[in-house]
């Protein structure tokens, strides 16, 4: 069935790959292209494939053998592991980008290994550590021992990968253009199940993982005590960097003071003033005692006659409106012949 | 008098409305015209028939009329009245308008019943006409009417040839329309029963003699006067053409037979076909006949017949005969019940409505009629006259019995009187609280006489069962009637008491009260017993009672009911018979035929149900009272025997061997098996239950279950119990420098910990293990939550909490596998679904105990919430300094949203639930194992753990056993002795009935509504905000999946086990199920064929894709519905693909490889397709794709489905490169991608490698 569908849609190339001899994916590609001049692209222009519908078991490995054929990877990163929003990236897809922070910038280098942690502990110290740069010699985290394990995405997912040259990327969209090249599908990796260092899949995956999950005491005696001093080390820091501090008045440039709680007996921090409460703060209502004297002092309700009539009169047509109601509600049940009982 | 009353009333406040308005007299003088009209519809006085039309005219144009141009003016005096009215007298408004519309569809339709009039007077003319037979040989003339095609039904004891008295036939003296259709109080039968018309035919007081009520004499004439009648009517030449004749005999006693007269469809002016009618014709006598009436009190020996083993015995010839007697005085009756009802409908305007409505509520609930496939309940059937003398009695007293003190019972006062200007409501309401209330057994009841007791009020007492004497002074109307029967009754009219009363339920109570049909026995009755009478052969056959009870069956049944009884003393709080009710049978048949088969219903009185000893009367009282310890061994046979207890006592006894828990409940049905096999020779194969097959339901094959019981451990929920007490203590000895905070509580929140796991709790050591074959080797960790105390050392960010976490696992676990050796202990980091964060609660403690139990520990940290709950609403450690919530929800957000659901449910929900749970499954019996049952009804259609929580069923369970204030009853039950605890409403007191239940409950149950469940009380530790939120409910929660609501006082927005499923899809289709597994449990009560596995074998056709697992590698293979024994085998399932482990025995705690595939296909494929799985142990995947998917769409990056794109005509080149720029509007259509079905399952496969055995594709 593949031979016969089209080459391209919405203009994305269609790579085949097959499975097995009966089931055939289909990858969707396309150059990757900013509009916008952005100092830290992650994505170099030229050299960018936009991957659409990845298997969802693909591993980085996976997909540099399945484009070998046409030139070095240089990294390939799943979209649904970077922290941009997956929803932004489809509405401006051309136009992406300037709010990918720095992360990916200065993780690519490993970004191959990270993928392959389970555990996102990892990945998440390295942030820290990253945060944490431009101090001297922050502590560094031991990793808990990992195994080759694939991570799972949801299926359908996005991928960009990054040739080392332009010239591979030409040639492989120019190859997947070709109508001749994509109607012979390209067989997925892991189903040739070549290599030996291959990353488990099925029973053996789930019995790694499950290993992998329960990790040696002493590692993790290790791991949580050199990340814990990380964060002492993180805290101490923003310690120092904080503007809010406890006890001490919060002064901004203007010489004016904010007040904030978190002084002792309900006053603001460096004391002085009384600061509301937290219920006056969420719900704008200050206590209610007062409030409601002031309500049933104004007006009595059966003092003149016409009151008096008035509310009976009132009483009654809602009587009136109740039966009709009930009345109408019984003409509804009777009509969808409910009352037969058997 | 009660109308002027009203039209007074009415006046009154009319006359005060005046006052207030003068202006609106005008329009009210019209308006009472109007609704003058509206009342005679509403508020029926006699001319009821035809009501139908009439009143449906009248509603339609009040509708049309009133509605809108009323809407906005006042109501007129006549209208407050009717309003009123309806509020006073009834329970509500819609209550009484929905009373009236109910009302003409079970009333006979009056349009219909010219031709039966017609019919009614051809027939008497007819009967007058019938030609004269002098008087003859009983025997004689039955041959001669046995020519004619016609038996004569006569009675035992059977007229002989050398009898020397006569039958004859004169003409009628008398011939009256009787019963509820002269009346005009007849009401609809269940399953399409005509109405009966009781034609009351008088014989002539010469054909009876003074000695008739002697052995069966006048019920041989009677029998006789019948089958001339119907020979007459059958007759070819003069016959009657237009009818078809038989027999029917009520409570299948050939002494009280009758003739039906049903039309013959032919068109004639008095075919009554179309009012689904039958006509009976019942012989009486009359008044002033030659039989004594006081030789037919109770106490009369009627019956002299001895046979030649009695005829020594004198005592024994003159035993009382009080059924026979009963049977010839309803000869007396049906005239003046006529009357007397006729009077009171003359003076108690409500009391057709209330006869009515109280005879649907009893049809509703099987005390009338019964078909094959809906037995009745024993002793009600035409029992008429008994629920219009009920009524009767309430509103006109009690005749007083001076005598009855002296026997210690009487009361000291009689009843007082109703009012005869109730409401039909509240009469029917007092009779449901006469029923309730009424001690049957102890407190006869004697209706307000003209002219006093005929016979003394004790007679009745010493020789009936329950007494109630109707207002002729006569006949008692329950003789018949069990005494089982009566007290179900009674509970019925407790419960629907209850239900009226609650206002606080949710729905409306009409339903429930008129229109549910309460006749499934399953959800009735704690334990339905199928007997099978076909090879019925008492132990004793005394002749007398046989008899005086019309008939050998009768007898028998009679006798079954009261051993029965005997047998099961406390134990039971009802014992029903129930059985079809009487048919029709041909004019050649004289005798009734005989039940095939009946049904038992036990109710349990779960406090006693279940002890294991009956203790007799002690060896010293043996001597002194020899008849009763005879008694006693008579009863129970060889089972009875004489045992030392350790008291020291000596007395006779039962003992009843158990081996398991399951069994214990058992032991009622167990007596029952024994009695009638003692008694009746009803052996195994006579009697049917479904106790049985659901023990194996929960239980695990014996192939697998040897083995652990070979190893002696302790198992089960005491075992794992054991195992995590001495867990937690040894826990909590780990001192002070191995922890660094003190451990403040430990809360286990496993269902292995609170009985209602599917599967008793095992343990598995490596040597255990090794026995065992690869597909059976599960260990189900055990969960419990570690509290510490309050600290400030813990740090003031979630991921760092996390890592704190790990750390404090780390600690304990060295510590315990350093104090305890063979323990051992591992940190687990996480499930490995890609769900996880690293800011929720992840980590965990696995600890595998030297017995072989595994635990799962985690840590509560209650400042999880409070840094979640920041996250979530965007405000820092600084609350009013509210960041800008403009910001896109990012991922963080939707992390936290995630973690602080499960921090919810796992912290805050579970202690707190698994409390509750354990609380109520030591409080009623049959919790457990009804949450167990359900749990694996649920399991084995696939839906359990992946579409619903466990919690989510226990919860739904509970529903059916906890009321509000459940918890104090409880309480206070346990200190003052439980005495008034069985008062209230039947909970069920068996895991069959509470399944039942649930399963009913399931089919029609409109989640959309969502359920309450009163499972916590209001207790103090509840805020008065959330008492708040709780009663504001079913508002809708944005962006849950699941649509089911269970709310509880914790839970106010019924989400906190529901918000993940089942969805919309799952939710019809549990529905969908729960119909069909219904439609079993009916057929197998209709059949008495017990067949469960039928209910728990899942239909797989419907899904579009079937993986079938490799059952060697599934872990908890033994755990499956219906395993395949030989693929349990050890050598068997010695799977290769564990090849590296063939050496020494891992054990991994809850590792469940189809669990874990399940579990991502779920996670990978949420948009693609819906997966179903029995988590326990099935070898099957079912996969429905979504069907939006497999129509082409356009297509799109971030589609979330594997596509393939659609098949379109070959372009040429050049719209091929048009369509790379991908802007035209025509590529749009062409651009479209459809789901990749291959695709996916090729991945699916290949992530199942080594436990897909095979795809299937259904087309």
């Amino acid at each position: 069935m593949a031979t016969s569908s089209s080459v391209s849609i919405n203009g994305l190339q269609v790579l085949p790959v097959t499975y097995s001899s009966t089931s055939t994916h289909f990858i969707y590609a396309r150059a990757h292209t900013t509009s916008k001049k952005s100092t830290n692209n992650p994505w170099p222009n030229g050299r960018t494939l936009f991957l659409v519908n990845v298997p969802p078991d693909a591993t980085e490995r996976d997909v540099i053998i399945l484009l070998k054929p046409f030139g070095t990877v240089e990294r390939i990163v799943f979209d649904s592991d970077g922290a941009e929003d997956v929803e932004a990236e489809e509405e401006d897809e051309t136009s992406e980008d300037e709010e990918d922070e720095d992360m990916e910038g200065d993780g690519a280098e490993d970004m191959a290994d990270e993928n392959q942690n389970v555990a996102m502990d990892n990945s998440q110290s390295r942030k820290r550590q990253k945060t944490s740069k431009k101090k001297n010699e922050p502590p560094k985290v031991i990793p808990l021992p990992t195994k080759l394990l694939r991570k799972l995405r949801g299926t359908g997912q996005s991928a960009h990968v990054v040739f080392l040259d332009e010239s591979s990327m030409d040639r492989c969209l120019s190859s997947l253009q070709s109508s001749s090249n994509s109607a012979k599908p390209r067989p997925w990796p892991s189903s040739s199940a070549s290599s030996e260092i291959e990353e488990p899949s099925g029973l053996a995956h789930y019995m790694t993982l499950y290993d992998s999950l329960r990790p040696p005491l002493d590692s993790v005696r290790e791991h949580v005590d050199s990340a814990m001093e990380l964060y002492e080390f993180e805290v101490a820091k923003t310690k120092q960097k904080s503007k809010y501090r406890k006890g001490e008045a919060i002064v901004d440039e203007d010489g004016f003071t904010l007040v904030t709680r978190g002084g002792a007996y309900g006053q603001t921090l460096g004391g002085g003033v009384g600061v509301a409460s937290k219920k006056f703060q969420e719900s704008g209502e200050a206590s209610e005692g007062r409030r409601k004297k002031r309500k049933t002092r104004k007006e009595k309700e059966s003092f003149y006659a016409f009151q008096k009539a008035e509310k009976q009169r009132k009483e009654l047509l809602e009587l009136k409106k109740n039966w009709e109601m009930d009345k109408a509600k019984v003409e509804k049940l009777k009509a969808s012949r409910k009352f037969k009982p058997y | 008098m009660a109308n002027l009353k009203r039209k007074r009333g009415g006046i009154a406040t009319s006359r005060k409305l005046r006052k207030l308005s003068p202006e609106e007299d005008t329009n009210e003088e019209m308006s009472v015209i109007d609704d003058g009209e509206d009342n005679g519809s509403e508020i029926e006085e006699d001319d009821d028939e035809g009501e139908e039309e009439e009143w449906d005219g009248i509603q339609q144009r009040q509708q049309a009329d009133n509605l809108p141009p009323f809407k906005s003016l006042k109501p007129t005096g006549e209208e407050i009245r009717v309003i009123k009215d309806a509020t006073d007298l009834y329970r509500s408004n819609s209550f009484k308008l929905q009373i009236h519309a109910l009302l003409p569809n079970v009333r006979p339709k009056s349009m219909y019943s010219a031709p039966l009039d017609k019919f009614l007077l051809q027939l008497h003319e007819f009967l007058f006409k019938i030609p004269l037979v002098p008087p003859k040989q009983p025997l004689e003339v039955a041959r001669a009417l046995l020519k004619k095609g016609v038996s004569v039904p006569y009675s035992m004891p059977l007229p002989t040839e050398d009898t020397a008295w006569k039958v004859a036939f004169d003409k009628p003296s008398d011939i009256t329309l009787v019963g509820s259709w002269a009346n005009k109080t007849s009401v609809k039968g269940q399953d399409k029963l005509k109405y009966g018309v009781d034609l009351a035919v008088e014989m002539p007081n010469t054909l009876f003699q003074e000695k008739d009520y002697l052995n069966g004499r006048f019920f041989h004439k009677r029998a006789y006067y019948l089958a001339t009648i119907a020979a007459a009517i059958i007759n070819p030449k003069t016959g009657l053409k237009n009818v078809e004749v038989s027999y029917i005999s009520r409570s299948d006693d050939p002494r009280l037979t009758k003739l039906v007269l049903e039309p013959r469809p032919d068109g004639s002016a008095s075919d009554f076909t179309k009012l689904n009618a039958r006509v009976f014709i019942i012989p009486v006598l009359s008044p002033d006949c030659p039989i004594p009436l006081s030789r037919l009190s109770p106490s009369h020996s009627n019956i002299r017949i001895t046979s030649d083993a009695d005829s020594s015995d004198d005592s024994k010839s003159k035993l009382p005969t009080p059924l026979y007697n009963t049977a010839i005085l309803t000869a007396f009756t049906p005239k003046s019940h006529l009357l007397s009802n006729h009077n009171l409908q003359q003076s108690c305007p409500a009391f057709n409505d209330a006869l009515s409505l109280l005879r649907i509520w009893a049809n509703q609930r099987g005390f009338g009629e019964g078909s094959d496939s809906h037995p009745s309940v024993r002793g009600f059937n035409g029992k008429g006259p008994w629920w219009a003398a009920l009524l009767e009695f309430l509103i006109l007293g009690e005749e007083p019995t001076s005598s009855s003190s002296g026997k210690g019972w009487g009361k000291a006062q009689s009843r007082k009187p109703l009012g005869r200007g109730l409401s039909s409501y509240q009469l029917f309401r007092a009779a449901l609280d006469f029923i309730a209330k009424h001690d049957f057994v102890n407190e006869p009841v004697f209706v307000k006489t003209k002219d006093g007791h005929k016979f003394l009020p004790d007679e009745y007492q010493s020789n009936h069962e329950a007494v109630f004497v109707d207002s002729s002074s006569t006949v008692n109307l329950l003789a018949d009637v069990p005494i089982g029967s009566l007290k179900l009754l009674s509970r019925d009219a407790q419960k629907t008491l209850e239900t009226l009363s609650n206002t606080s339920l949710a729905g409306d109570p009409f339903d429930e009260v008129f229109l549910q049909d309460h006749r499934d026995l399953q959800t009735r009755f704690d334990a339905v017993i199928h007997v099978d009478l076909a090879t019925v052969s008492p132990l004793e056959k005394p002749i007398h009672t046989a008899l005086d009870a019309g008939s050998a069956q009768n007898a028998i049944l009679f006798s079954i009911s009261s051993l029965l009884t005997r047998a099961l003393g406390n134990r039971a709080s009802s014992i029903s018979i129930l059985h079809p009710s009487p048919s029709t049978r041909p004019l050649s048949q004289a005798n009734p035929s005989t039940l095939p088969k009946i049904q038992i219903g036990l109710s349990y009185d779960t406090e006693h149900a279940f002890r294991q000893v009956d203790h007799g009367p002690s060896a010293a009282s043996a001597e002194a009272d020899p008849e009763s310890v005879e008694k006693f061994r008579r009863l129970w046979g060889d089972k009875a025997e004489l045992r030392r207890f350790k008291d020291g006592s000596i007395t006779e006894s039962v003992v009843w061997e158990v081996k398991t828990v399951d069994e214990k409940s058992h032991i009622p049905v167990m007596i029952v098996r024994h009695i009638l096999k003692h008694h009746f020779a009803l052996g195994e194969d006579a009697v049917h239950t479904w106790q049985a097959p659901f023990d194996s339901l929960l239980r695990l094959p014996e192939q697998i279950s040897r083995f652990y019981v070979g190893s002696g451990m302790a198992m089960g929920f005491k075992g794992a119990l054991g195992a995590y007490d001495n867990l937690v203590k040894s826990v909590k000895a780990l001192d002070d420098n191995e922890l660094p905070l003190t451990l403040l509580n430990v809360h286990p929140i496993s269902e292995s910990l609170r009985y209602t796991s599917v599967f008793g709790p095992v343990p598995l050591t490596p040597a255990l293990a090794s026995a065992l074959p690869m597909n059976a080797r599960y260990l189900h960790p055990i969960e419990f939550i570690l509290e510490f105390e309050k600290s400030s050392k813990w740090p003031d960010e979630l991921k760092a909490i996390q890592k704190i976490k790990l750390a404090f696992l780390e600690r304990i676990g060295s510590a315990l596998m350093a104090a305890t050796p063979g323990l051992t202990a591992s940190v687990v980091i996480g499930e490995g679904s890609g769900e996880e964060s690293d800011i929720q609660d992840t980590a965990r403690l696995e600890i595998v105990t030297p017995e072989g139990w595994a635990f799962s520990a985690r840590i509560w940290h209650d400042r999880e919430a409070t840094l979640l709950d920041r996250i979530i609403s965007g405000t820092g450690s600084l609350p009013h300094v509210t960041t800008k919530s403009a910001e896109k929800k990012s991922k963080v957000y939707h992390d936290a949203v995630r973690a602080r659901e499960v921090y919810t449910r796992r912290f805050i929900h579970s202690p707190a639930h698994h409390r509750a749970i354990a609380k109520l499954c030591h409080h009623f019996p049959a919790f457990a194992g009804t949450v167990r049952i359900v749990k694996r009804w649920f399991a084995s259609h696939w839906l359990l753990h992946g579409h619903i929580s466990e919690e989510a069923i226990e919860l739904l369970c509970a529903a059916f056993f906890v009321e509000e204030g459940w918890e104090e009853e409880v309480d206070s039950g346990e200190s003052e002795g439980g005495e008034n605890k069985r008062l209230r409403r039947d909970i069920p007191g068996s895991r069959e009935r509470g399944f039942a239940n649930v399963i009913r409950f399931l089919k029609d149950w409109k989640w959309e509504e969502g359920l309450q469940v009163p499972l916590y009380s209001p207790s103090p530790s509840l805020t008065e905000q959330d008492k708040g939120l709780s009663s504001k409910k079913a508002e809708p929660t944005t962006a849950v999946p699941g649509v089911w609501r269970i709310f509880t006082l914790r839970d106010p927005k019924g989400t906190a086990w529901t918000s993940r499923g089942p969805d919309v899809i799952v939710a019809r289709r549990i529905s969908a199920l729960a119909q069909a597994t219904w439609k079993c449990v009916r057929n197998m009560e209709e059949s008495g064929k017990v067949n469960v596995q039928t209910m728990f074998s899942h239909p797989t056709s419907d899904y579009n894709v079937l993986v079938r697992l490799d059952s060697s590698v599934l872990s908890r293979y033994h755990h499956n519905v219906s395993p395949d024994v030989s693929l349990l085998d050890r050598r068997a399932a010695s799977s290769k693909k564990y090849a590296n482990e063939q050496g020494g025995v891992v054990i991994r705690p809850g590792f469940d490889p189809a669990r874990l595939l399940f579990r991502d296909l779920q996670f990978v494929y949420t948009d693609t397709f819906r997966i179903f799985h029995d988590s326990f142990g099935s070898d099957h995947f079912g996969i429905v794709w979504d069907p939006a998917l497999r129509e082409p769409r356009p297509f799109k990056v971030m589609s979330r489905f594997s596509s393939l794109p659609c098949v379109v005509q070959k372009g040429t080149d050049k719209e091929k490169s048009q369509a790379k720029t991908g802007k035209g509007q025509s590529q749009k259509e062409k651009d479209l991608v459809v789901l990749n079905e291959g695709g996916v399952l090729g991945e699916v496969e290949r992530l199942g490698k080594g436990i897909i055995k095979t795809i299937t594709v259904h087309a």
